[in-house]
């Protein structure tokens, strides 16, 4: 029986976790903004109906989003990150392998039921299972690859015909299908590939499909003739069911309003580190080296500056404190008076796993002592996990700092955090 | 390592493999994390039925309501916490306390029902830390 690739993908996926947990604003016109209440970044259905463009920085439409009753929401990253665990969770049951692709996104393999071998009525039942169960909207695409799954997912959140469904494998030839299909929307076609099919008359997916291999592989080598060959209902790309160990961690900000003294600036660099280390630890992992990065506004009228440096840890570690002891004199050597930050963030990498060091002769404190503190670290990240995040810091960080992240419309930690769970009538 | 005091609620068995696995709630209380939620009872409507103020109530989104289940509906733009009766033809969400009357379903009102209770939790005394912001 013939195999099927689906992608199931969240529609509006912030602005519909927000409105899974509050039923105050069920059917109403809903925006999320970004870090810092920048710009909008994801819209209600209701939202999107109304006109209001993707990526309006905020302060442009405020007044007009008021005074139309559109609900303006901050990025809420815990309860989409909650959410995204139990939609992945969920389609679990329904596939027989899934690679979680993205926060909202999700490939599927499964066998095609015997008989006619259509897997709608089965999208369309994963789809109001998942609606009911999770509050959340999700589109399915069907095919035989996933290359042609993706194409089939926008048609299915294109077209409202579909119900939200679409299986591409039981469209009959697929040939017009693909035609409407831009050469730029094309799963794997970046920007000067795209430009190099264009320049061939290449303008949509069909075209591709049918351009002869030998030229594509002249080009771009084996990665275009696989890309190729989905397209022609050809599997070769596998999912990947395990994500692969990160090789690098990052933290950064943007600042609420400039930074303009080193404390601040020390502060940022604190704050960021712990929290990288508290990744790191989750991870199980340790860093070799640390990178700090500052950059100014480019629209604030001073010359722009951007900086970074790298220091190199004696020993891997994920100890904040030895990460903060090695980072923090880096902030005297990128902070310039005259020069007021607007971003900053720290990089972490060459990145090991735990067990690695466990082994090393050269371990970097003794034994005893090293356990207190990997003790200490653990203690310090069950409390944060327990009573929110920064409940527990290192002094380095700054209490009640001016820069942190601008989020004034925060809504609640409804599925993560005991006191703010949703309230119920009776 | 996982922390056998914290499982992970996805796979509640997976630090236990011995045949004697000790109590795992999740697996307990029949209680699948993906489409379960906490909400906090707010109101006396319901005490008839042992739900007091301030409990907290875990509730189920996957299971069919049916008739004489505690459920969860939306109304007026929030969780409303009462008791699903049909009655005859009709379907009625019923409080479990004279002083409030019972509130008719029309036929379309199924996307109200929005999830099923099945656990309270009530803390007593010194059982729950941080203690709720009055």
């Amino acid at each position: 029986m013939a195999q099927a690739t689906v992608l199931i993908d969240g529609n509006n996926f912030y602005a519909s976790c927000e409105a899974a947990l509050d039923p105050a604003v069920i059917g109403k016109p809903l925006v999320v903004l970004s870090n810092n209440d920048g710009c909008i970044v994801s819209r209600s259905a209701e939202a999107r109906a109304m006109g209001i463009p993707m990526g309006t920085p905020w302060f442009q439409v405020r007044h007009d989003l008021e005074r139309r009753g559109v609900v303006v929401r901050s990025s809420n990253y815990g309860l989409y990150a909650d959410m995204s665990q139990r939609l992945m969770a969920s389609l679990e049951a329904w596939v027989e392998e899934l690679e979680v692709y993205s926060i909202d996104e999700a490939f599927g393999r499964l066998h095609r039921p015997p008989g006619d071998g259509d897997l709608t009525t089965w999208g369309q039942e994963l789809r109001r299972q998942v609606r009911r169960q999770l509050g959340l909207p999700v589109a399915v695409g069907i095919a035989p690859t996933k290359v042609l799954a993706k194409i089939a997912n926008r048609i299915a959140k294109r077209d409202p015909s579909h119900g939200g469904v679409f299986d591409l494998g039981q469209a009959g030839d697929p040939g017009p299908w693909l035609e409407a299909i831009a050469i730029e929307d094309v799963w794997g076609i970046g920007r000067k590939l795209s430009r190099w099919c264009r320049l061939r008359g290449i303008a949509n997916a069909r075209a591709l499909r049918d351009m002869p291999s030998g030229e594509l592989r002249h080009r771009c080598g084996v990665v275009g003739v696989r890309l190729q060959q989905e397209l022609r209902g050809h599997s070769c790309l596998p999912l990947v069911a395990v994500p692969p160990a990160k090789q690098e961690t990052c933290v950064s900000r943007s600042f609420s309003e400039p930074v303009t003294s080193l404390e601040g600036l020390r502060q940022a660099i604190a704050t960021y580190l712990s929290r990288a280390g508290e990744k790191l630890r989750r991870q199980g992992q340790r860093a070799g080296s640390v990178t700090v990065f500052v950059r100014s506004s480019p629209f604030n009228g001073t010359r722009f500056y951007a900086n970074a440096a790298t220091v190199a840890l004696p020993l891997p570690s994920n100890d904040t404190a030895v990460l903060l002891a090695a980072a923090l004199p880096l902030a005297e050597r990128l902070f310039r008076p005259h020069k007021p930050l607007q971003k900053a963030g720290v990089l972490l990498q060459d990145l090991q796993p735990v067990e690695l060091l466990q082994h090393h002769l050269l371990v970097p404190l003794p034994p005893e002592q090293q356990r207190r503190r990997e003790a200490l670290m653990a203690a310090v990240d069950g409390l944060n996990r327990r009573y929110g995040s920064g409940t527990v810091q290192w002094a380095a960080c700054g209490l009640r700092p001016r820069w942190t992240m601008r989020r004034s419309r925060l809504s609640r930690a409804a599925t993560t955090r005991l006191s703010d769970v949703p309230v119920v009538r009776a | 390592m996982p922390d056998p005091r914290h499982p992970d609620p996805r796979h509640p068995d997976q630090h236990h493999p011995d045949p004697d696995p000790g109590v795992d709630l999740n697996t307990q209380l029949n209680l699948h994390p993906e489409r379960t939620l906490l909400l906090r009872v707010c109101g006396d409507s319901m005490v008839g039925a042992g739900i007091r103020h301030g409990d907290l109530l875990v509730v189920d989104r996957g299971i069919t309501p049916r008739s004489g289940r505690i459920v969860v509906a939306l109304l007026e733009g929030g969780f409303t916490l009462k008791r699903l009766v049909r009655r005859g033809p009709r379907w009625w969400l019923e409080a479990a306390n004279p002083a409030y009357p019972p509130l008719a379903l029309g036929g379309s009102d199924d996307d109200r029902l929005w999830g099923v209770a099945l656990h309270v939790i009530r803390s007593l005394p010194g059982g729950r830390w941080p203690r709720p912001q009055s």
